[in-house]
């Protein structure tokens, strides 16, 4: 493959920042066919639209995801990227890797495919970009064979599993999410493996509130660890705290002078719903009122911690700007156990109930939060078999989707017209 | 009464050749049979591709079904 002449891209080198223009420049010295990569994205930047034609058949055998085809819609003038097709491979549990396997991958990959990769997509995969059709089956074998790892999920399928490090290195986590993320992912070969929805389906799993791997806004129902008891206060932490003998935060952003630490305005007064305050030299919290957004455990972590009896919340429904702009989860369970020895029984037995609904109601190319803005919380609630909360309600005046039925009004609905305007004038 | 498989493997077959479009969506055959359960029609369809009676497309993020001889093959078909 000749070198291509890539003036508009080019321009993209000139700034202070690192560019993929100079790192695929780099790779087309050992792997020619890069150079069409720039050729038909020059090509591209000229003609004011793309040049390369999605999706296909492609595969492996046995598989339905995993394998995202690509080809180019001029593949006379870039025969390098006539196929150029993207493999997603699962990344280990809490993206822990050692570099004998990162060298491994990447071995494979220069013989395969065209050496250029993503670590990682936006659902956690690795991402391995570009290779031809011929070169599919014999990858696949030597992933699964020699590296012991498989492909991830792609299309209508339950798309590959992610979780934050857990408690492999976290002290807040409320729940053990690598296990979880590992159980559930073995457990659903046959939902990633093989197209089973409406459309795509994620779930992420964070060990607590403040939610490392971003559940809440990337997953179609989000794990998040919680407790249900009392912050554990040590008193003799605080006062500590207060003096100024320990730093906040664990001493993150202490490359700067930020004064004397003040519990008032850097914790009490930001507390958002206004439930901690002090009495004399002790801490006090309403935990009742505690939405368990982590700010006072993260500034002061040697005094705060989370309850013991923990769990976790589940929000269902986020998605990414397709229909309707982005979408946060909606809590739907504010507290579960997520327990290994039960095998997780509770959570999967959402996450079936949650399927089972989808996919009967759910619409072609639908994410579940879609469905559910569609036929309303009320219902969603009432088909999962859960009792609407005032937490569920987010603005109970303006938006009251909480309504009563008839059997559960005393008297029912039917009332005596004559009785009711003696009562009340017209 | 819910179909047998080898009756629904049929029904499906049918649906997706004559079908106007070359590809359809899981929830596009739920009418060959409003008997049988979201997840074991996939699980029929699934077995079919298997057999190489039904072939997947997919765009990345949706995947279809179809007859491999009428299914759209991107794969040499240029520009």
């Amino acid at each position: 493959m000749a070198k291509r002449e890539t003036p508009l891209l080019d321009q993209l080198e000139s700034g202070p920042w690192p560019s993929f223009v100079t790192d695929i420049k780099r790779q087309a010295e050992t792997k020619p066919e890069c150079w069409d990569i720039l050729g038909i994205l020059e090509l591209s930047y000229k003609d004011r639209i793309t040049h390369w034609k999605h999706g296909g058949i492609v595969g492996v055998f046995g598989y339905g995801g995993g394998i995202v085809g690509r080809y180019a819609d001029v593949p006379e003038q870039f025969p390098g990227v006539e196929h150029f097709h993207t493999v997603r491979v699962a990344q280990p549990a809490s993206k822990y890797y050692s570099t004998e396997n990162l060298r491994g991958l990447m071995k494979l990959w220069e013989k395969y495919g065209s050496g250029m990769t993503n670590f990682h997509g936006s659902t956690g995969d690795i991402i391995l970009l570009g290779t031809r059709t011929e070169n599919l089956e014999p990858f696949f074998w030597d992933l699964t064979h020699d590296m012991n790892q498989d492909l991830g999920g792609s299309g209508s399928n339950l798309r590959t599993p992610a979780n934050c490090l857990g408690m492999s290195r976290c002290e807040w986590s409320c729940y053990d999410t690598e296990e979880c993320c590992h159980s559930l992912t073995m457990k659903y070969q046959d939902e990633i493996h093989r197209p089973a929805f409406p459309y795509k389906f994620k779930f992420k799993f964070s060990g607590c509130p403040n939610d490392c791997v971003a559940s809440i806004a990337r997953s179609d129902i989000s794990v998040i660890g919680t407790w249900r008891d009392a912050i554990r206060i040590d008193q003799a932490a605080v006062k500590e705290y207060v003096a100024g003998n320990y730093p906040a935060n664990g001493g993150a952003h202490s490359g700067r002078d930020w004064g004397k630490f003040d519990i008032n305005k850097e914790v009490i007064n930001l507390c958002p719903t206004n439930c901690m305050w002090m009495e004399g030299s002790e801490l006090k919290i309403d935990d009742k009122e505690c939405t368990r957004c982590m700010h006072c455990i993260n500034v002061m972590p040697r005094a705060l911690r989370p309850g013991v009896d923990k769990g976790a919340s589940i929000c269902v429904g986020a998605k990414a700007p397709i229909l309707d702009g982005a979408q946060f989860a909606t809590l739907v369970v504010p507290f579960i156990k997520v327990e290994k020895e039960n095998e997780f029984e509770e959570l999967t037995e959402f996450i079936e109930k949650v399927w089972d609904w989808w996919m009967e109601v759910g619409k072609n190319r639908e994410r579940v939060g879609e469905t559910m803005q569609r036929v309303g919380l009320p219902t969603f609630l009432s088909v999962m078999g859960i009792d609407a909360i005032p937490q569920h309600v987010k603005e109970p005046r303006s938006n009251p989707y909480i309504f009563w039925k008839e059997e559960e009004v005393e008297g029912g609905f039917e009332r005596d017209i004559n009785e009711f305007r003696a009562k009340h004038k017209a | 009464m819910a179909l047998s498989k080898e009756e629904l493997k049929k029904a499906i077959e049918e649906k997706a050749a004559n079908s106007p479009k070359p590809q359809l969506y899981i929830k596009d055959f739920y009418a060959c049979d409003p008997d049988t359960k979201p997840r074991d029609m996939k699980n029929v369809a699934n077995e079919m591709v298997r057999e190489g009676r039904l072939a997947f497309w997919s765009s990345g993020s949706t995947t279809m079904y179809g007859i491999p001889a009428r299914i759209q093959n991107e794969e040499g078909s240029g520009s």
